[in-house]
C-alpha cells in the first residue's frame, strides 16, 4: 500500500518534474532561441556621420554584416549642414522606414519620443543582457519617461583643455591643475607669442567654456536642473559661472572680441595644435583624431590633453560628456536584426573596432588596450566623475540656439549689466518653451 | 485666304465668319500636350511645395509634432520680432549695395571691355567664369582670404606691407562683417552684368560714337547720352536678376558667418534657416519664407509686366 502511494507519488512528482523541466526548457529554447536567433533580410540606418566617425562606422557595419550574412545594411546617408536633426526629421518624416538612428541630442531623441518614432528597448535591454556591458548611468542616459530608447556606442570627454606640448614647454607652463594655475599661465603664454586661450566663439563652441565653468561652480545636479528649466537661467547659479568666466577674459585668457566671434571649433584646433600660436582650448574628444590624422601629430608626445582645472568648489569632479547612440525607430521593418545590430556594436569585436578608432566605447567588453595615451587619460577621468551630458544638446532647440546667441553677447560685453540682460533674455525665452 | 500661321496652319475664322483667334483649335491642343510635361514638373516642384509652404505657414508646426492651426499669429508674430525686423533690415541694405556693387562694377568693366572686345575675352571669361562657381565654393575662397589671423589673405598682405595694425578678424567683427560679405557676394555677382552690359554696348553703331566726336561731345556726354541709354536693356536685366539673387541669397552668408557675430549678418533667407532647421520652428519659418516670396513678387512684377509689352 505505502509503496504504491510511494509510487503513485512519485510517478506524480516525476510527471510535475517532466512538466516543469519541459517548461523551462520551452521558455530557456525560448529565450536563448530569441537571442541567438541569426537575424535576416535587409536592416535600414539612418548615417548622418562624416569623416573618421563614418569611416568607423561602416568598419562596424561591414564586420556586423560578415557575423551575419544573411542580413543586408542599408544606409540611408544624410547629407547635412548646420544641424543634422533637420535633414533627420525631413527624412523621418517623409516617411522613409528605418530601423536604427544614430542620435546624440537628448532633447531630439524626447522630441522622437513624445511623437511615437521610437521604440523602447527595455525587453531588448533585458534579453541581451546589456547591463553586463554597460553601467547604470549609460542606461540612464537613454531613459525618457521611465523606458529606455537609446544604447550609447561611443562617448567623449567634453571638459578637457588641449594643449600643444611645444607650446606649453617654451612658454614654460605646465597643464594647469588649479583655477590660479591656469590663471598665472596666461602671462606666460602670452609673453610667448600666443593666444593663451583660444575661444571658438563663432557658431556653438564658446559655450564648453561655460558649461564646464557652471558645472566647476555649481556641480553636475546643477547643470541637470537647468537643462530641465528646474532652475532658472537668470538664477545666480548662471552668472556665477558667467562671472568666473569674466575672470578669464579679464586676466588676459582670450583674443579680442571679433577674434573669438570669427573663430569656429576647427580654427582653434588649427591655430593651437597645428600653428603652435594657442595654449589651450576646450573641446570634445574628436580633436584627438583631428590632431593625428590631419597634423600627424603623436598623442601624448606632441599634444595632450588636461581636465579643466579644479576650482575647489566641491564640484571638481564634474564632467561634461557627449555620446552617440543608436535608436530603433518605430518604422523599421526588421527590429530582430536592428536589436541584433546593437548588440554586435556592444560586444567585443564591434566596440573594439570603435576603441581602435581612438573612440571611447562605454562598453566594458571592449578591447581598452588600443588607447593612445590621450583616450586613456581622458576615459580615467570620465570613469571616475560625475558626469553629465552636454547643456546645448540637452536644451530645447530654439532656447539651444538663443543660448549660443547670448553667450557671444557675453564675449562682446562681460559686464554685470550685460550678464543680467543675457540670463533674463534665457529665462524669458525657457518660460515660452517649458 | 486664311493667314497663315508660324506653324504654316490657316488661323481659324478668318474666312468662315468665325470668331477670329490668335492659334487655331489644333494648335491649342498641341500647346497643352506640349506644355503638359513641364506643366506637370512645375506642378510638383513649385505649385505643390509653394502652396504647402503657405499653409505651412498658417500652422504652429514644430519639430516633429503635429502642427495646429493658427491663423495669422505667424506673421504677427514675426514683425514684432526684433531679429526679424533687424534681418529685413540687413537684407534691404544688403540687397542694395550688392546690387548697386555688382552692376556698378560689372557695367563699368563691360565699357572697358568695349574699348578692346578681342584683347578682353579672357578676362571676361574669368569673370563669368565666378559667377558659374557655386556660392558655396565662393564661400570656402573668401573664407581663406578673410581669416582671422595672419593666415588670411586679407590680413597677410596687411601685415606684409607693414599695416599690422589694421588686421582684424573681418567676419567675427560687427562692424565689418557684412561689409566684408556684401564684398565677396558682388565679386560672384559681376559676371552676369559684364556679360549683358557688354552685349548691349556692342550693339551701339559706331556711328554714333563718331558723329558724337565730331560734334566735339565730351566723354561724359558720350556716356550719358549714348552709352548709359544704349546699353539699359542688358543694365535693366542684370539689376533684375542680381537683386533677386541677392535677395535670396543664402549659401555665401551660411559658408561665411553663419549669420553671425550675434545675428548680424542675417538676411531674411538666412533668418527662414535659422527657425525652421535650426531652432525646428517650421510653421514660423515658412511665415517668413512667404514674405521673401512676397518680396520677390513685388520687385518682379513691374519687370515681368515691362518685359510682356515690349514682346507685344
Amino acid at each position: 500500500m505505502n509503496t504504491a502511494r510511494s509510487l503513485k507519488r512519485a510517478a506524480r512528482l516525476s510527471s510535475g518534474l517532466f512538466i516543469a523541466l519541459a517548461a523551462g526548457s520551452t521558455a530557456l529554447m525560448s529565450t536563448l532561441g530569441g537571442a541567438l536567433a541569426a537575424p535576416k533580410g535587409e536592416l535600414v540606418v539612418i548615417n548622418w556621420l562624416g569623416g573618421s566617425e563614418l569611416a568607423t562606422m561602416q568598419a562596424v557595419e561591414k564586420a556586423f554584416a560578415a557575423k551575419y550574412p544573411e542580413v543586408t545594411i542599408k544606409e540611408i546617408p544624410i547629407t547635412w549642414s548646420g544641424d543634422a536633426r533637420g535633414a533627420i526629421r525631413t527624412t523621418l518624416m517623409g516617411g522613409e522606414k528605418v530601423d536604427i538612428l544614430i542620435d546624440t541630442w537628448p532633447s531630439f531623441r524626447k522630441e522622437l519620443v513624445d511623437n511615437g518614432m521610437l521604440r523602447p528597448l527595455d525587453e531588448t535591454w533585458a534579453k541581451y543582457a546589456w547591463d553586463a556591458k554597460l553601467t547604470k548611468s549609460w542606461h540612464d542616459l537613454g531613459v525618457v519617461d521611465g523606458k529606455v530608447y537609446s544604447v550609447p556606442y561611443n562617448y567623449g570627454d567634453r571638459s578637457g583643455m588641449w594643449y600643444r606640448t611645444s607650446v606649453l614647454e617654451k612658454a614654460g607652463v605646465t597643464p594647469p591643475k588649479t583655477w590660479d594655475e591656469l590663471l598665472a599661465s596666461f602671462p606666460k603664454l602670452k609673453a610667448a607669442g600666443v593666444t593663451p586661450f583660444v575661444v571658438p566663439g563663432k557658431f556653438w563652441a564658446h559655450a564648453e567654456i561655460f558649461e564646464t565653468l557652471l558645472l566647476r561652480t555649481a556641480g553636475a545636479d546643477a547643470s541637470r536642473k537647468l537643462g530641465k528649466h528646474e532652475i532658472a537661467w537668470n538664477s545666480d547659479i548662471v552668472k556665477t559661472a558667467l562671472k568666473k568666466w569674466r575672470e578669464m577674459l579679464d586676466a588676459g585668457c582670450c583674443a579680442d572680441v571679433p577674434t573669438m566671434l570669427g573663430t569656429d571649433w576647427d580654427n582653434a584646433a588649427d591655430i593651437t595644435l597645428k600653428d603652435e600660436k594657442g595654449g589651450f582650448f576646450l573641446l570634445g574628444m574628436w580633436i584627438s583624431n583631428r590632431a593625428e590624422e590631419n597634423y600627424g601629430l603623436k598623442p601624448g608626445k606632441d599634444f595632450g590633453i588636461v581636465q579643466f582645472p579644479a576650482l575647489g568648489l566641491g564640484h571638481d569632479d564634474a564632467s561634461s560628456v557627449d555620446a552617440k547612440s543608436f535608436e530603433a525607430v518605430t518604422t523599421g521593418q526588421n527590429p530582430e536584426a536592428a536589436d541584433a545590430f546593437m548588440d554586435f556594436a556592444l560586444g567585443a569585436e564591434g566596440a573594439s573596432i570603435w576603441a581602435k578608432a581612438g573612440l571611447a566605447p562605454p562598453s566594458s567588453a571592449a578591447d581598452t588596450s588600443a588607447y593612445g595615451p590621450v583616450i586613456k587619460t581622458s576615459n580615467d577621468v570620465v570613469a571616475k566623475a560625475d558626469v553629465v551630458f552636454v547643456l546645448g544638446d540637452r536644451l530645447p532647440a530654439e532656447l539651444g540656439d538663443e543660448y549660443r546667441t547670448q553667450l557671444q553677447k557675453f564675449l562682446q560685453d562681460p559686464s554685470d549689466a550685460n550678464i543680467d540682460r543675457i540670463t533674463d533674455a534665457l529665462e524669458a525665452k525657457a518660460k515660452e518653451l517649458y | 485666304m486664311a493667314e497663315p500661321t508660324t506653324m504654316g496652319i490657316p488661323r481659324d475664322g478668318q474666312e468662315g465668319g468665325r470668331k477670329p483667334s490668335f492659334f487655331g483649335r489644333s494648335e491649342i491642343g498641341a500647346a497643352y500636350v506640349l506644355l503638359l510635361p513641364m506643366l506637370v514638373l512645375f506642378g510638383c516642384a513649385v505649385v505643390y511645395p509653394l502652396i504647402d509652404t503657405i499653409l505651412l505657414s498658417f500652422t504652429d508646426l514644430r519639430g516633429m509634432a503635429p502642427g495646429k492651426w493658427i491663423g495669422l499669429r505667424n506673421y504677427t508674430t514675426l514683425f514684432g520680432d526684433s531679429n526679424f525686423r533687424a534681418a529685413l533690415s540687413t537684407t534691404i541694405v544688403w540687397t542694395l549695395v550688392v546690387t548697386a556693387l555688382s552692376v556698378g562694377i560689372g557695367w563699368g568693366l563691360a565699357i572697358v571691355c568695349s574699348l578692346a572686345p578681342r584683347a578682353t575675352l579672357v578676362f571676361r571669361v574669368m569673370f563669368f567664369a565666378a559667377y558659374g562657381v557655386a556660392e558655396t565654393v565662393s564661400g570656402f575662397i573668401w573664407l581663406g582670404i578673410f581669416r582671422p589671423n595672419t593666415s588670411g589673405l586679407v590680413n597677410a598682405v596687411l601685415a606684409g606691407i607693414g599695416l599690422d595694425g589694421w588686421t582684424n578678424a573681418w567676419l567675427g567683427n560687427v562692424s565689418t562683417a557684412l561689409w566684408c560679405l556684401m564684398a565677396a557676394y558682388a565679386w560672384t555677382q559681376v559676371g552676369l552684368p559684364l556679360m549683358t552690359c557688354f552685349a548691349s554696348i556692342q550693339t551701339i553703331p559706331k556711328t554714333l560714337f563718331e558723329a558724337a566726336y565730331i560734334d566735339g561731345a565730351r566723354s561724359t556726354s558720350i556716356m550719358r547720352y549714348i552709352v548709359l541709354p544704349l546699353s539699359m536693356p542688358g543694365l535693366r536685366v542684370a539689376i533684375f536678376i542680381n537683386l533677386l539673387n541677392a535677395l535670396r541669397a543664402f549659401d555665401m552668408i551660411f559658408v561665411l558667418t553663419g549669420g553671425g557675430p550675434v545675428r548680424s549678418t542675417e538676411t531674411i533667407g538666412y533668418f527662414m534657416f535659422r527657425e525652421s532647421m535650426l531652432q525646428f520652428k517650421l510653421g514660423y519659418g515658412a511665415a517668413a519664407t512667404v514674405v521673401l516670396l512676397l518680396a520677390v513678387v513685388v520687385i518682379s512684377i513691374p519687370a515681368i509686366i515691362k518685359r510682356t509689352a515690349e514682346a507685344t
